[in-house]
Protein backbone atom coordinates (compact mmCIF):
# COMPACT_ATOMS: atom_id res chain seq x y z
CA UNK A 1 0.00 0.00 0.00
CA UNK A 2 1.31 3.27 -1.28
CA UNK A 3 1.44 5.92 1.46
CA UNK A 4 1.94 8.76 -0.45
CA UNK A 5 -1.11 10.59 -0.07
CA UNK A 6 -0.71 10.57 3.72
CA UNK A 7 2.87 12.17 3.49
CA UNK A 8 1.56 14.75 0.96
CA UNK A 9 -1.31 15.36 3.20
CA UNK A 10 0.81 16.12 6.57
CA UNK A 11 3.04 18.05 4.54
CA UNK A 12 0.54 20.02 3.76
CA UNK A 13 -1.34 20.08 7.11
CA UNK A 14 -1.32 23.13 9.77
CA UNK A 15 0.71 20.99 11.81
CA UNK A 16 3.11 20.96 9.42
CA UNK A 17 3.11 24.97 8.74
CA UNK A 18 3.90 25.52 12.43
CA UNK A 19 6.77 23.14 12.29
CA UNK A 20 8.20 24.31 9.66
CA UNK A 21 7.74 28.13 10.33
CA UNK A 22 9.15 27.51 14.12
CA UNK A 23 12.71 26.06 14.63
CA UNK A 24 12.78 27.08 17.84
CA UNK A 25 9.64 24.78 18.51
CA UNK A 26 10.96 22.46 16.11
CA UNK A 27 14.10 22.06 18.61
CA UNK A 28 12.02 21.73 21.61
CA UNK A 29 9.82 19.04 20.75
CA UNK A 30 13.00 17.50 19.43
CA UNK A 31 14.49 17.31 22.74
CA UNK A 32 11.25 15.98 24.14
CA UNK A 33 11.63 13.08 21.65
CA UNK A 34 14.53 12.66 22.69
CA UNK A 35 14.27 12.93 26.81
CA UNK A 36 11.28 10.20 25.86
CA UNK A 37 13.79 7.98 24.40
CA UNK A 38 16.12 8.20 27.34
CA UNK A 39 13.12 7.60 29.15
CA UNK A 40 12.08 4.58 27.28
CA UNK A 41 15.64 3.03 27.40
CA UNK A 42 16.19 3.14 30.70
CA UNK A 43 12.77 1.05 31.18
CA UNK A 44 13.43 -1.37 28.29
CA UNK A 45 17.02 -1.61 29.94
CA UNK A 46 15.90 -2.19 33.41
CA UNK A 47 13.30 -4.65 32.59
CA UNK A 48 15.22 -6.74 30.26
CA UNK A 49 18.56 -6.82 32.22
CA UNK A 50 15.84 -7.91 35.07
CA UNK A 51 14.80 -10.31 32.97
CA UNK A 52 18.45 -11.70 32.09
CA UNK A 53 19.26 -11.69 35.96
CA UNK A 54 21.98 -8.93 35.17
CA UNK A 55 20.20 -6.11 37.10
CA UNK A 56 18.17 -5.21 40.54
CA UNK A 57 18.72 -9.52 41.07
CA UNK A 58 16.90 -8.68 44.56
CA UNK A 59 14.04 -7.10 43.31
CA UNK A 60 11.60 -9.44 42.12
CA UNK A 61 11.23 -9.29 38.39
CA UNK A 62 7.60 -9.13 37.97
CA UNK A 63 7.87 -5.96 40.48
CA UNK A 64 10.46 -4.41 37.70
CA UNK A 65 8.20 -5.23 34.99
CA UNK A 66 5.00 -3.56 36.71
CA UNK A 67 7.03 -0.90 37.52
CA UNK A 68 8.56 -0.09 34.05
CA UNK A 69 5.63 -0.68 31.85
CA UNK A 70 4.09 2.68 33.16
CA UNK A 71 6.62 4.63 32.57
CA UNK A 72 7.49 2.71 28.69
CA UNK A 73 3.67 3.49 27.81
CA UNK A 74 4.40 7.36 28.76
CA UNK A 75 7.32 7.77 27.08
CA UNK A 76 5.74 5.84 23.77
CA UNK A 77 2.88 8.46 24.03
CA UNK A 78 4.99 11.73 23.87
CA UNK A 79 7.95 9.62 21.29
CA UNK A 80 4.86 9.33 18.86
CA UNK A 81 3.49 12.25 19.29
CA UNK A 82 6.72 14.21 19.00
CA UNK A 83 7.29 12.05 16.48
CA UNK A 84 4.56 12.83 14.39
CA UNK A 85 4.98 16.97 14.51
CA UNK A 86 8.83 16.13 13.81
CA UNK A 87 7.78 14.42 10.58
CA UNK A 88 5.67 17.12 9.32
CA UNK A 89 8.34 19.79 8.79
CA UNK A 90 9.98 17.25 6.32
CA UNK A 91 7.00 14.83 5.78
CA UNK A 92 8.24 14.68 1.86
CA UNK A 93 12.08 14.10 2.87
CA UNK A 94 11.06 11.09 4.96
CA UNK A 95 8.68 9.72 2.60
CA UNK A 96 11.86 8.66 0.32
CA UNK A 97 14.24 7.93 3.04
CA UNK A 98 14.96 4.39 3.34
CA UNK A 99 16.19 4.88 7.28
CA UNK A 100 12.58 6.27 8.01
CA UNK A 101 11.06 3.20 7.02
CA UNK A 102 13.44 0.96 8.53
CA UNK A 103 12.31 2.95 11.59
CA UNK A 104 9.00 2.58 11.41
CA UNK A 105 9.21 -1.07 10.63
CA UNK A 106 11.26 -1.45 13.75
CA UNK A 107 8.68 0.26 16.10
CA UNK A 108 5.76 -1.45 14.79
CA UNK A 109 7.39 -4.44 15.31
CA UNK A 110 8.57 -3.55 18.88
CA UNK A 111 4.89 -2.06 19.88
CA UNK A 112 3.13 -5.37 18.22
CA UNK A 113 6.02 -7.41 20.31
CA UNK A 114 5.15 -5.37 23.67
CA UNK A 115 1.48 -5.20 23.44
CA UNK A 116 1.11 -8.56 21.95
CA UNK A 117 3.30 -10.62 22.94
CA UNK A 118 5.56 -9.47 26.14
CA UNK A 119 2.65 -8.56 28.18
CA UNK A 120 0.52 -10.95 27.64
CA UNK A 121 3.05 -13.17 28.26
CA UNK A 122 3.91 -11.88 31.99
CA UNK A 123 0.42 -10.87 32.70
CA UNK A 124 0.19 -13.38 35.11
CA UNK A 125 4.01 -13.39 36.24
CA UNK A 126 6.71 -14.70 35.24
CA UNK A 127 6.52 -18.21 36.98
CA UNK A 128 4.85 -20.20 34.49
CA UNK A 129 7.58 -18.81 31.63
CA UNK A 130 10.61 -20.80 30.75
CA UNK A 131 13.71 -19.20 31.78
CA UNK A 132 14.72 -19.83 27.88
CA UNK A 133 11.26 -17.94 26.45
CA UNK A 134 12.11 -15.08 29.42
CA UNK A 135 15.57 -14.95 27.82
CA UNK A 136 14.72 -14.70 24.29
CA UNK A 137 11.92 -12.33 25.09
CA UNK A 138 14.32 -9.49 26.93
CA UNK A 139 17.31 -9.99 24.04
CA UNK A 140 14.55 -9.55 21.17
CA UNK A 141 12.96 -6.74 23.38
CA UNK A 142 16.70 -5.13 23.82
CA UNK A 143 17.64 -5.52 20.32
CA UNK A 144 14.39 -4.19 18.99
CA UNK A 145 14.18 -1.12 20.78
CA UNK A 146 17.98 0.00 20.13
CA UNK A 147 17.42 -0.93 16.65
CA UNK A 148 14.65 1.81 16.40
CA UNK A 149 16.80 4.53 17.58
CA UNK A 150 19.45 4.04 16.18
CA UNK A 151 17.94 4.03 12.92
CA UNK A 152 15.94 7.14 14.13
CA UNK A 153 19.67 8.35 14.24
CA UNK A 154 20.81 7.90 11.02
CA UNK A 155 17.27 9.22 9.40
CA UNK A 156 19.72 12.68 9.98
CA UNK A 157 23.13 11.03 8.55
CA UNK A 158 21.36 9.61 5.17
CA UNK B 1 39.48 33.07 27.97
CA UNK B 2 38.19 33.24 24.93
CA UNK B 3 41.11 33.80 23.13
CA UNK B 4 42.77 31.00 24.86
CA UNK B 5 39.67 28.80 23.89
CA UNK B 6 39.72 29.40 20.40
CA UNK B 7 43.62 28.47 20.09
CA UNK B 8 43.26 25.42 21.54
CA UNK B 9 40.46 24.79 19.32
CA UNK B 10 42.24 26.04 15.86
CA UNK B 11 45.39 23.61 17.29
CA UNK B 12 43.21 20.66 17.48
CA UNK B 13 41.57 21.75 14.21
CA UNK B 14 45.08 20.95 12.45
CA UNK B 15 45.60 17.34 14.15
CA UNK B 16 45.32 14.75 11.40
CA UNK B 17 42.66 12.84 13.44
CA UNK B 18 40.39 15.27 14.06
CA UNK B 19 39.90 15.71 10.40
CA UNK B 20 40.05 12.07 9.49
CA UNK B 21 36.99 11.71 12.34
CA UNK B 22 35.31 14.97 11.03
CA UNK B 23 35.34 13.82 7.04
CA UNK B 24 34.74 10.22 7.59
CA UNK B 25 31.32 8.65 6.30
CA UNK B 26 30.61 6.23 8.96
CA UNK B 27 33.25 7.38 12.11
CA UNK B 28 31.85 10.12 13.17
CA UNK B 29 27.90 9.35 12.61
CA UNK B 30 28.95 6.00 14.27
CA UNK B 31 30.11 7.73 17.30
CA UNK B 32 27.48 10.35 17.61
CA UNK B 33 24.84 7.51 17.18
CA UNK B 34 26.42 5.93 20.34
CA UNK B 35 26.43 9.02 22.19
CA UNK B 36 22.65 9.66 21.84
CA UNK B 37 21.64 5.86 22.02
CA UNK B 38 24.11 5.62 25.67
CA UNK B 39 21.00 7.91 26.60
CA UNK B 40 18.99 5.07 26.92
CA UNK B 41 21.46 3.73 29.65
CA UNK B 42 22.53 6.87 32.05
CA UNK B 43 20.10 9.25 31.56
CA UNK B 44 17.27 5.89 31.62
CA UNK B 45 18.91 4.81 34.97
CA UNK B 46 18.99 8.24 36.23
CA UNK B 47 15.78 8.75 35.28
CA UNK B 48 14.60 5.66 37.73
CA UNK B 49 16.69 6.83 40.33
CA UNK B 50 14.99 10.62 40.61
CA UNK B 51 11.68 9.33 39.80
CA UNK B 52 11.93 6.88 42.78
CA UNK B 53 13.51 9.89 45.17
CA UNK B 54 10.15 11.43 44.14
CA UNK B 55 8.10 8.73 44.78
CA UNK B 56 6.74 7.87 41.62
CA UNK B 57 7.79 4.66 40.97
CA UNK B 58 9.53 1.18 42.49
CA UNK B 59 8.13 3.01 45.46
CA UNK B 60 8.07 -0.23 47.40
CA UNK B 61 11.25 -0.98 46.58
CA UNK B 62 13.57 1.07 49.60
CA UNK B 63 15.31 4.06 47.54
CA UNK B 64 19.36 3.96 48.54
CA UNK B 65 19.01 0.38 47.48
CA UNK B 66 17.78 0.74 44.09
CA UNK B 67 19.83 4.27 43.59
CA UNK B 68 22.99 1.74 44.51
CA UNK B 69 21.87 -1.05 41.94
CA UNK B 70 21.82 1.30 39.15
CA UNK B 71 24.68 3.43 39.99
CA UNK B 72 26.92 1.32 38.35
CA UNK B 73 25.14 0.99 34.58
CA UNK B 74 24.39 4.61 35.00
CA UNK B 75 27.98 5.56 35.66
CA UNK B 76 28.46 3.04 32.78
CA UNK B 77 26.37 4.98 30.43
CA UNK B 78 27.74 8.44 31.38
CA UNK B 79 31.40 7.29 31.06
CA UNK B 80 30.71 6.55 27.84
CA UNK B 81 29.07 9.64 26.84
CA UNK B 82 32.02 11.35 28.00
CA UNK B 83 34.23 9.46 25.73
CA UNK B 84 32.55 9.79 22.44
CA UNK B 85 31.60 13.66 23.56
CA UNK B 86 35.13 14.36 23.69
CA UNK B 87 35.99 12.21 20.42
CA UNK B 88 33.18 14.95 18.89
CA UNK B 89 34.24 17.99 19.96
CA UNK B 90 37.37 16.78 18.47
CA UNK B 91 36.50 16.12 15.58
CA UNK B 92 34.29 19.73 15.02
CA UNK B 93 36.48 21.41 17.55
CA UNK B 94 36.29 25.40 16.61
CA UNK B 95 32.60 25.49 15.93
CA UNK B 96 31.79 23.70 18.80
CA UNK B 97 34.06 25.92 21.00
CA UNK B 98 32.08 28.95 19.60
CA UNK B 99 28.28 26.99 19.72
CA UNK B 100 26.76 29.06 22.32
CA UNK B 101 24.53 25.50 22.67
CA UNK B 102 27.70 24.11 23.68
CA UNK B 103 28.74 26.05 26.35
CA UNK B 104 25.36 26.11 28.20
CA UNK B 105 25.33 22.78 28.15
CA UNK B 106 28.84 22.75 30.09
CA UNK B 107 27.07 25.23 32.47
CA UNK B 108 24.48 22.61 32.90
CA UNK B 109 26.98 19.55 33.24
CA UNK B 110 28.57 21.75 36.07
CA UNK B 111 25.41 22.10 37.87
CA UNK B 112 23.95 18.71 37.34
CA UNK B 113 27.45 17.39 39.31
CA UNK B 114 27.05 19.75 41.75
CA UNK B 115 23.74 19.00 42.28
CA UNK B 116 24.50 15.60 42.54
CA UNK B 117 27.38 16.14 44.94
CA UNK B 118 24.77 17.79 46.70
CA UNK B 119 21.71 15.33 46.27
CA UNK B 120 23.95 12.36 47.70
CA UNK B 121 25.44 13.98 50.37
CA UNK B 122 21.90 14.70 51.36
CA UNK B 123 20.83 11.45 50.73
CA UNK B 124 23.74 9.57 53.01
CA UNK B 125 23.23 11.92 55.56
CA UNK B 126 18.90 11.17 56.28
CA UNK B 127 18.52 7.98 54.13
CA UNK B 128 17.75 5.65 57.13
CA UNK B 129 14.58 8.00 58.32
CA UNK B 130 12.96 7.76 54.62
CA UNK B 131 15.00 4.58 52.78
CA UNK B 132 11.54 2.88 52.23
CA UNK B 133 8.97 5.56 52.15
CA UNK B 134 7.08 5.62 49.21
CA UNK B 135 7.61 9.41 49.20
CA UNK B 136 10.73 10.43 50.25
CA UNK B 137 10.89 14.45 51.78
CA UNK B 138 10.34 17.75 50.18
CA UNK B 139 14.34 18.32 49.88
CA UNK B 140 15.17 14.79 48.53
CA UNK B 141 12.74 15.46 45.57
CA UNK B 142 13.25 18.80 45.34
CA UNK B 143 16.71 17.72 43.86
CA UNK B 144 15.48 14.83 42.20
CA UNK B 145 13.40 17.14 40.26
CA UNK B 146 16.14 19.82 39.65
CA UNK B 147 18.10 16.93 38.66
CA UNK B 148 15.63 15.51 35.71
CA UNK B 149 15.16 19.46 34.81
CA UNK B 150 18.84 20.16 33.99
CA UNK B 151 19.44 16.83 32.43
CA UNK B 152 16.54 17.69 30.08
CA UNK B 153 18.29 20.96 29.47
CA UNK B 154 21.55 18.89 28.74
CA UNK B 155 19.54 16.85 26.11
CA UNK B 156 18.03 20.46 24.88
CA UNK B 157 21.53 22.42 24.36
CA UNK B 158 22.80 19.17 22.95
CA UNK B 159 20.90 18.45 20.31
CA UNK B 160 20.84 22.65 19.72
CA UNK B 161 23.96 22.59 18.69
CA UNK B 162 23.63 21.09 15.55
CA UNK B 163 21.87 24.03 14.95
CA UNK B 164 23.29 27.26 13.01
CA UNK B 165 21.32 30.04 14.70
CA UNK B 166 24.04 31.50 16.46
CA UNK B 167 26.73 30.73 14.67
CA UNK B 168 29.61 33.07 14.73
CA UNK B 169 29.35 32.84 11.26
CA UNK B 170 25.84 34.23 11.14
CA UNK B 171 25.54 38.93 12.21
CA UNK B 172 24.33 38.53 15.54
CA UNK B 173 24.06 40.96 18.45
CA UNK B 174 27.39 41.90 20.58
CA UNK B 175 26.42 40.00 23.39
CA UNK B 176 26.01 37.15 21.55
CA UNK B 177 29.00 37.21 19.89
CA UNK B 178 30.61 37.48 23.42
CA UNK B 179 28.87 34.75 24.89
CA UNK B 180 29.45 32.49 22.27
CA UNK B 181 33.69 33.47 22.26
CA UNK B 182 33.46 34.80 18.27
CA UNK B 183 36.84 36.39 18.80
CA UNK B 184 37.55 38.02 15.54
CA UNK B 185 33.59 39.10 14.78
CA UNK B 186 33.71 41.19 18.15
CA UNK B 187 36.93 42.03 17.21
CA UNK B 188 35.78 43.35 13.39
CA UNK B 189 33.15 45.28 15.26
CA UNK B 190 32.63 48.89 14.83
CA UNK B 191 34.01 50.98 18.34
Amino acid sequence: MDLLFLFEWLDTSFLASISKAYGGLFAVVQMFHLAALAVMGGMVLASDLRLLNVLLKEVPADEVLNNTNRWFDYALIVILVSGVFMASAVAMKLYYNEMYWAKMAGLFVGMAFVYLIRRPLFRDGIEGVSQSAIKVIAISSIVVWVSVAACGRWIGFS
Amino acid sequence: MNEILLSFARWIDTQDWSTQIHESIYLYSWIETTHVLTLMLSLGMLVIIDLRMMGKTFTSIPAAELAQRLNRPMIIGFAVMFVTGILLYYAIPVRTTQSIWFRIKLVLLVAAAINAYLFHRAMRASVDTWNTAEVPPDRIRRGAATSLVLWLGVVFTGRAIAYDWYDCHKPQSEFVYWIAGCVDELAALPQ
